[in-house]
């Protein structure tokens, strides 16, 4: 099904970046749609090197064995939105922008995050997987977790990213988080294992970035009904990005301000 | 008198309280965990706004002034920091 044109959504494919820098884009998008100087648009990009992102409540002490990130040359970043610390290695991130006051953005906050999680449900359907949405932000199949995202609503703008497991390794994931109660940390990596699974996993093949980009492109024009027109970042987007890459997500001050 | 509390709240997402209290009034908190809550940066001053508060009203508190910085707040509800620091006085500390 295809929108009409006036449901016209920008798609820009980022590729692999630095933590700092990916979460620089998404605002510098923001500020760009905020300002009326870019289309609402669908991002699609990876992380290199691995990176650890925390939710903008969550402490960072709390969450992160900053030691054993560094060690293993995982980046960490303090995300704009709230939710939890994720572990991004194998898998597609995507981010949408939007006016709030587009159609798309309309409803509750419930209401939203069903229908932009549908473009993850339908890009998963799309290969033989079958996904629903679990409120309040995940996608499951089968009872697990395949993808988490995340809203906000800023300067006018929705914003809302969110990750979906190509591959997931939940022993590496531990060993770069924390957990509430270290004494139950072998039951929670179990439990973990038994509530979170890939696509990869799921298709029982390896299944990576660059084959998920057109599953899931489709996912999103599906669920979204819009056309999708193929562009780039702006330049001054890509200005705005570095810029807070290097005054924001990169500072010290902004990643453990919590 | 200080205490802290870790788990998951009735508003579904996780909660991590730390509190510190004297006589009966909150001298620090700190509210932290896997909940959403925009516009974020206002919410900086929503915690900062519990100082000052009677450690028996935080719930109530944290709700009023919520709703007047135009916060919206999911996966946390006000009374599961009432919970939290009952689970603090259940535990021992005093706040």
């Amino acid at each position: 099904m295809m929108g009409d044109f006036s449901m016209r959504f920008r798609f820009i494919e980022t590729g692999y970046a630095s933590a700092a820098f990916n979460m620089g884009l998404d605002e510098g998008i923001l500020n760009a749609v905020a300002e009326g100087r870019s289309e609402p648009t669908l991002r699609f990009y990876a992380w290199r090197p691995r990176a650890v992102s925390i939710g903008y409540f969550q402490g960072l002490e709390d969450e992160v064995d900053e030691a054993a990130c560094s060690a293993r040359g995982v980046d960490v970043v303090r995300r704009v939105t709230g939710g939890g610390a994720v572990y991004h290695a194998d898998e597609l991130t995507y981010s949408v922008v939007m006016p709030e006051s587009h159609p798309l953005a309309a409803g509750s906050i419930l209401d939203s995050y069903r229908l932009l999680c549908g473009g993850v449900v339908e890009g998963l359907k799309a290969l033989g997987i079958d996904a629903e949405f679990a409120p309040i932000n995940d996608v499951v199949a089968g009872g697990k977790k395949l993808s988490g995202n995340a809203q906000t609503r800023k300067r006018g703008c929705l914003l809302q990213h969110g990750t979906v497991l190509l591959g997931v390794d939940v022993d590496e994931m531990f060993a770069l988080l924390k957990v509430p109660n270290e004494k139950l940390k072998g039951k929670l990596i179990e439990d973990v294992k038994a509530r979170v699974s890939s696509v990869s996993d799921r298709l029982g093949r390896p299944f990576g970035y660059a084959e998920a980009l057109s599953a899931f492109k489709l996912g999103f024009v599906k669920a979204l009904a819009v056309n999708l027109a193929d562009g780039e970042p702006s330049p001054a987007e890509l200005d705005d990005a570095r810029r807070l890459a290097a005054e924001k997500f990169g500072d010290r001050a902004w990643t453990a301000k919590r | 008198m200080k205490g802290s509390f870790v788990g998951k709240a009735k508003g579904g997402k996780l909660l991590r309280l730390s509190v510190e209290a004297a006589g009966g009034v909150v001298t620090a908190v700190s509210v932290r965990g896997d909940f959403f809550a925009h516009p974020e940066e206002r919410f900086d001053e929503l915690e900062a706004g519990l100082v000052g508060c009677p450690v028996d009203e935080l719930g109530a508190r944290f709700g009023s002034g919520a709703a007047a910085l135009g916060l919206t707040v999911y996966g946390l509800l006000p009374e599961d920091l009432d919970a939290a620091v009952a689970a603090i006085r259940a535990s021992g500390a005093t706040p």
